[in-house]
């Protein structure tokens, strides 16, 4: 087993496990914690993958804001996030059935295709490559995206100010 | 050696984990997490296609990067939500929503 | 490198007004001074209608393309949203909601709906979407002092995104089986798993925006707790991008895998068309009953997604027009009526409406004519060309699908218009007077009367959309 197989499994086994934590766990404080190893293992495969620009953004956006703000708010919303509220619904065995066959039918499905080895290298400039990406065929999609942010800045204001 | 099935698997896996989150959670922050899950494991699949498939315009990587600044923008939305539920409604569980068949 | 910003001319005047309106509220104190800001947004709707409508095909990039489809739903975009405005100013007025973010965000999710319909690339579809989705989920939370409006918005929120997690991971898995995002690689794509899979999870996606069964149940929950205006533009606009995305990406791009994606969309549609007015049957809430009313729009409309051809696709941009004229009326109607300090959103609390206002009652009642598809209005016309679509393409079950459970609507939808022709009106209900959702609801009962009456211009309009399909 090479280097990278070993970092792969490890860090696959930390997003499974993490991700297991965040969706099994009885207190939400532990799932929400459970978040950061689930997405620094994601972070760690994009390494693998040479994804490194990505990577910079999954440790800043999804570890260090996303991750935060959930917990902020599991704080701020204690009566309703504590231990003694029953966290799961009635739908267990339904859920396991419906995710359950979900995730073979796309393994069967994926497991099927020869994918081959990389069909090429990547730029060697990576955060160069990306920014070209993102500023000429996918520059509308990046104007965009500022609107979706507006919306929700507009919306986020709107809905949790609180009436003078 | 590890190939490009290696990640479409764990993406699955993640991609399972967290509709089963979605499906059994009966809080709405708990939900949302299962959503950013879910969230990452498409973005596994865009990155690692990006490295075996389609590796010249890294079009995956793009991808990627806008995915996680619109979670962001929603989970400030939805986070946003729930403060406000909370605070008429002193609950934010959302057992009144049947999300199978929703 | 020059940028052709042209064909993107619409959007930037929509986005523009959305900035405005938003400003209004900085710059404003009078309710007076209000009003002319809000007109200049309303007046912008119409420059930008006038530029799609004088717009030939362009594109930008490779992300977005003006073409006769995008044209002619973009159109009826604008038209839902001028609607939108005008319903909902004297409604919120009279609650107290009268603030500029509600008309930004409208604007903000019709630019959404604009880019979705024009949209040549699944990644940019999906943001495109969000751009829509994000200003409606706080539009049904825009009454906050509702705990039924936060509970709708919440619900709303989390079924939204969840719908969009799995779009997102069908457009990655169909980037991996094409090598791209674009519609350009996958109209010549072959039928493999991967690709098939991806492309399912991205139809549902757009079902649960449209509230297709089995992914309707959030609608009812969240057409009855938002307020109703909201309610009128959402209803009708989410199914303008959702419509209009799935026309495109399956007829228009990949028509060589029919025999894959046709009994999928027509078991969709079935199952739409009649758990839809199924429902809609044993409701009281005049809210609900609208909101399964529709879900089975939902189902109608798939019929010319599903039938796949030519005629389909005109047909579906025939009903979408119609949709939004007869439902935006349908649901204003209700913007003018209030029992005890809440909206009356009973069929009972429509009593007595034709002897307080003639002229709403008789509206009402084209509206659910109309929605029921009885002649002469644009809802008869509209099933019509779906029905026969569905014929030609070879689906005379789901045609006979569509004509039983029309059939069984009437039950429904008279009912609630002939409460309102049934005196005496219920004690607490009032009438409000509305100068303007009263100008939007004559616009609407004439178009729908119009377009029922004298179908030709209409259907020579959409019919040119056809002209797309390889």
């Amino acid at each position: 087993m090479n280097a990278e197989a070993l970092a792969f499994y490890a860090l696959a086994a930390m997003v499974v496990v993490g991700g297991g934590l965040v969706v099994q766990s009885r207190n939400l404080v532990h799932a929400a914690v459970s978040l950061v190893p689930t997405l620094l293992g994601v972070a760690g495969l994009y390494v693998l993958l040479h994804a490194e620009f990505v990577t910079a953004i999954q440790l800043l956006i999804y570890v260090g804001a996303i991750t935060v703000l959930i917990l902020f708010v599991i704080l701020l919303t204690e009566g309703a996030t504590g231990l003694r509220v029953p966290q799961r619904n009635e739908q267990v065995p339904l859920a396991l059935v419906v995710s359950g066959a979900l995730v073979l039918l796309l393994w069967a499905v994926l497991l099927r295709v020869p994918w081959g080895p990389p069909a090429g290298t990547l730029p060697p400039y990576n955060p160069g490559a990306v920014g070209r990406s993102l500023l000429m065929p996918y520059v509308l999609a990046f104007e965009v995206t500022s609107l979706v942010i507006l919306a929700c800045l507009v919306g986020a204001i709107v809905i949790a100010r609180r009436e003078e | 050696m590890i190939g490009l099935s290696h990640y479409l698997v764990l993406s699955s896996l993640l991609f399972g984990l967290g509709l089963y989150g979605v499906l059994t959670r009966r809080n709405a922050v708990a939900i949302l997490m299962g959503i950013e899950l879910m969230l990452n494991a498409a973005n596994v699949n865009f990155v690692a296609f990006t490295r075996f498939v389609d590796p010249t315009f890294v079009r995956g990587h793009v991808a990627a990067l806008i995915v996680i600044t619109l979670a962001a923008c929603e989970a400030v939305v939805g986070l946003a939500l729930v403060i406000n539920a909370y605070r008429h409604l002193e609950t934010v569980n959302v057992d009144q929503v049947d999300l199978m068949k929703g | 490198m020059t940028v052709d910003l042209r064909p993107l001319a619409p959007e930037v005047v929509v986005a523009a007004a959305a900035l405005l309106a938003l400003l209004a509220d900085v710059f404003t104190r009078t309710s007076r001074a209000r009003a002319v800001w809000w007109l200049v947004a309303l007046v912008a709707l119409g420059w930008a209608a006038g530029a799609v409508w004088t717009a030939g095909e362009g594109a930008f990039g490779v992300l977005y393309a003006r073409d006769g489809l995008a044209n002619a739903l973009q159109l009826v975009g604008l038209a839902v949203a001028a609607g939108g405005m005008l319903l909902a100013r004297d409604y919120l007025a009279r609650v107290g909601l009268d603030r500029g973010e509600y008309y930004a965000l409208v604007l903000l999710s019709t630019v959404g709906a604009m880019l979705m319909v024009a949209s040549q690339d699944l990644l940019f579809l999906f943001v495109a979407l969000e751009t829509l989705s994000v200003p409606l989920y706080v539009l049904a939370g825009f009454a906050r002092d509702s705990h039924r409006s936060q509970e709708a918005s919440l619900k709303y929120f989390l079924l939204g995104s969840f719908a969009s997690a799995l779009l997102l991971y069908g457009v990655a898995l169909v980037y991996g089986a094409t090598g791209s995002t674009g519609l350009a690689r996958l109209a010549g794509a072959e039928g493999s798993f991967p690709l098939l899979v991806g492309l399912g999870l991205v139809v549902v996606g757009l079902g649960f925006k449209a509230a297709v069964v089995p992914f309707h149940a959030w609608a009812p929950d969240v057409y009855e707790g938002a307020p109703v205006p909201a309610v009128a533009f959402m209803s009708v606009l989410a199914k303008v991008g959702a419509v209009g995305a799935l026309v495109r990406l399956l007829p228009l791009t990949l028509p060589h895998l029919l025999p894959a994606w046709q009994p999928l969309l027509a078991a969709l549609s079935a199952a739409t068309m009649v758990v839809g007015n199924l429902a809609a049957l044993r409701q009281t809430n005049l809210k609900r009953m609208l909101a399964y009313s529709s879900v089975s729009h939902a189902g109608y409309l798939l019929v010319g997604v599903a039938a796949g051809n030519g005629t389909g696709v005109w047909s579906a941009v025939y009903y979408l027009a119609a949709y939004a004229a007869m439902n935006l009326g349908a649901f204003g109607v209700l913007t003018f009526l209030e029992r005890a300090g809440v909206e009356a959103d009973e069929v009972e609390d429509l009593r007595g409406l034709a002897d307080r206002s003639p002229a709403l009652a008789a509206a009402f009642a084209v509206f659910m004519a109309s929605l029921t598809g009885l002649p002469p209005t644009a809802g008869f016309v509209g099933k019509f060309y779906l029905f026969m679509a569905a014929l030609q393409g070879g689906l005379l079950w789901l045609a006979v699908v569509g004509v039983i459970t029309s059939v069984v609507s009437v039950a429904y939808y008279l009912r609630a218009a002939y409460a309102a022709y049934l005196g005496p009106g219920r004690a607490g209900v009032r009438l409000h007077p509305g100068p303007w959702a009263g100008v939007g609801l004559g616009v609407s009962a004439a178009a729908t009367l119009l377009f029922g009456v004298l179908p030709g211009p209409l259907t020579t309009w959409a019919q040119r959309v056809a002209a797309l399909l390889r």
